[in-house]
């Protein structure tokens, strides 16, 4: 499966917090504190995690995309392009615009918005991407209905608003737009989200093809844990801004070690069950304000003493199997 | 383009009534490369005649015919309206998508100037510049007076669309694909803002013919270059209306009444011509 012995992009320690300043009161939201990870090539790595987790953020910081009040408090981001590499906070800001689009590109949370209403979706494909593929105009163009036609996608579209466009269509180019470079990293954020079912199984699938087309790697983020199970390869399971398991996704399936994991896949509705799905009690914490310890130990079924005072480290129980729980390693085995 | 033009004389009343009056408005100025008398001549004609042909708008107490001397009048005030509101419309345009855009301390300097401009009291400025600089005030330096007062209320309107802009995922996407400010502001943001700036020309337009003819009509402007306000400062001067040469000052002010209606129909028509999402909606129903 892999090319390159290196990973695509590898997380070390990353914490990234918004802080504030208002009226005299000093405020620090740590929506990711501490995560570490890498995304292989060619492989859809997937993000999963309760609304407000730290997921978007966390791929926001690994994009580059950080704008204040969110700022990089530690960790690296190092990319590794097929030789190129990159430390992404230490790198100059002119080698960060070099590597996007061509390399790394991002497709949006409400992605549908990624298109101008008031320009032409051709218009969006050349303000976007051309400066990344220095070729000329209709040169371009033709690249960029090759790329539509091998996503399926009429050249109609191009010449079309927005707007004329359905939302599954206008999320179909807001992903062709992504990835007419050929990137060899996607990060994508609930690009399905608002789409229904149907829709959503559709652009799913596009995705898939796409990723097998070019040999991407592609980082995958959305709380709907069905669209994990159906896309990705490995998972990691985010909770208040940690990273608290990671596994290939057949295995956080058929065996979660984290009980907050569990509880997650307990809660998706199976064909046939009758019995009512059990909701975790309480709500996921304040990130302004996390408790101590395992940020999960007030929710927890399974919490011990130990939990509330330290923090459990992310440790490999299993062959790519990493668990960050005082009840799957001992404090004293830690 | 042309497509959509025709269509919107087609189904669109408004735009269709606003362009025939610019139509006889933009005809009559045009008309004046034709003229067979100079517009600074007098008594080149019999004077007070009323109308009749062959001086078919009649003719003045100075002597001059009143419809060839319009024909000067009306360029001088449309091509007036037009610099004040191109040079405006860039002021406007420039601070209100930079200071949108750019936010922070930036924003704060360009909007105290610009609330600076709002709050100057229009008129009295423009009758002090015009005693401070008398003889040399001509119809360019108005122009640009007026230009420089006229930008800053748009200016904020734009900022406010800007600000919004700058929130949106398209804004964010060019930014991460590496967009300078630049081609930020021209390619995606200024598409987004020219309807506005579109219909804000038109009123900018009217609120300056409207300036500089009361400037004129009271003289505190160059009043020999022919425009609709000198024509009625003669006609005043003439005493026009008490001698019952009633068509010096009729067909001035009827002719400047069809251009700010000409405009206002045009301004609330065009936003159609520019919103794809409003033109494709009529086009539906």
């Amino acid at each position: 499966m892999t090319a390159h012995a290196l990973p695509v992009v590898q997380v070390t320690n990353l914490r990234a917090y918004y802080s504030t300043h208002q009226f005299g009161v000093q405020r620090e939201v740590r929506a990711v504190d501490d995560v570490s990870l890498q995304v292989m090539h060619d492989e859809i790595y997937g993000l999963a995690g309760e609304s407000s987790c730290g997921k978007s953020t966390l791929i926001k910081t690994i994009a580059g995309a950080i704008r204040p009040p969110l700022t990089v408090q530690g960790g690296s981001v190092e990319f590794d392009f097929g030789g190129r590499r990159l430390d992404l906070y230490k790198a100059s800001p002119d080698d960060i615009a070099a590597i996007r689009w061509r390399h790394l590109s991002y497709v949006m949370q409400g992605s549908m918005g990624v298109l101008n209403p008031v320009r032409r979706v051709h218009q969006s494909f050349v303000d976007f991407a051309s400066r990344h593929i220095a070729k000329p105009k209709a040169q371009f163009l033709d690249i960029v209905h090759t790329h539509l036609e091998r996503l399926h996608l009429k050249p109609d579209v191009l010449r079309a608003y927005p707007h004329e466009l359905s939302g599954g269509m206008r999320q179909r180019v807001a992903i062709a737009l992504a990835t007419v470079c050929r990137p060899e990293l996607i990060i994508a954020d609930e690009p399905t989200t608002a789409l229904d079912v149907i829709v959503q199984r559709g652009v799913l699938d596009m995705i898939r093809d796409v990723q097998r087309e070019l040999k991407t790697s592609l980082i995958f983020v959305t709380h709907d844990m069905a669209v994990h199970a159906h896309l990705c390869h490995r998972l990691g399971v985010m909770y208040a801004g940690r990273l608290i398991e990671e596994a290939r996704t057949v295995d956080i399936f058929r065996e979660p070690h984290h009980p907050y994991t569990s509880h997650l896949i307990a809660s998706l509705p199976r064909i046939g069950q009758t019995a009512a799905l059990q909701a975790l009690a309480g709500a996921p914490p304040s990130l302004a304000d996390p408790p101590s310890g395992c940020r999960f130990h007030p929710r927890c079924p399974q919490a011990m003493a130990v939990c509330s005072q330290r923090v459990p480290p992310l440790l490999t129980v299993a062959a790519g199997h990493r668990v960050a729980c005082f009840a799957v390693t001992p404090p004293d085995a830690a | 383009m042309w497509t959509v033009l025709r269509d919107l004389l087609r189904h669109n009343r408004e735009f269709a009534a606003g362009v025939c009056l610019l139509g006889i408005v933009g005809l009559v100025a045009a008309l004046s490369a034709l003229s067979p008398y100079s517009p600074l001549d007098s008594f080149v004609v019999p004077p007070d005649m009323p109308p009749a042909w062959p001086h078919v708008l009649g003719t003045t107490s100075r002597g001059q015919d009143v419809f060839w001397l319009l024909t000067y009048a009306i360029r001088n005030t449309l091509l007036f309206g037009f610099v004040v509101a191109l040079i405006s419309r860039l002021l406007s345009l420039l601070i209100g998508l930079v200071s949108g855009y750019a936010g922070g301390l930036v924003d704060r300097a360009l909007m105290s100037l610009n609330d600076t401009f709002i709050v100057i009291p229009l008129f009295p400025i423009l009758v002090l510049f015009y005693f401070v600089m008398r003889d040399r005030m001509s119809w360019a330096s108005l122009a640009l007076v007026m230009a420089c007062l006229g930008w800053a209320y748009d200016a904020r309107l734009i900022r406010s669309v800007a600000m919004s802009l700058r929130t949106r995922e398209f804004t964010e996407t060019g930014i991460f694909s590496g967009m300078s400010m630049r081609q930020i502001l021209t390619q995606e943001h200024l598409p987004f803002v020219l309807p506005i700036v579109f219909s804000t020309t038109m009123n900018n337009i009217n609120w300056s013919i409207g300036l500089e003819v009361t400037l004129s009509v009271l003289g505190f402007t160059d009043i020999n270059t022919p425009t609709i306000g000198s024509m009625i400062y003669w006609a005043n001067q003439h005493t026009a209306m008490v001698a019952g040469i009633w068509w010096w000052v009729a067909f001035p002010v009827a002719l400047v009444v069809m251009t700010f209606v000409g405009l206002f129909l045009l301004a609330i028509s065009m936003n159609e011509f520019i919103d794809p999402r409003s033109r494709l909606g009529r086009g539906m129903q």
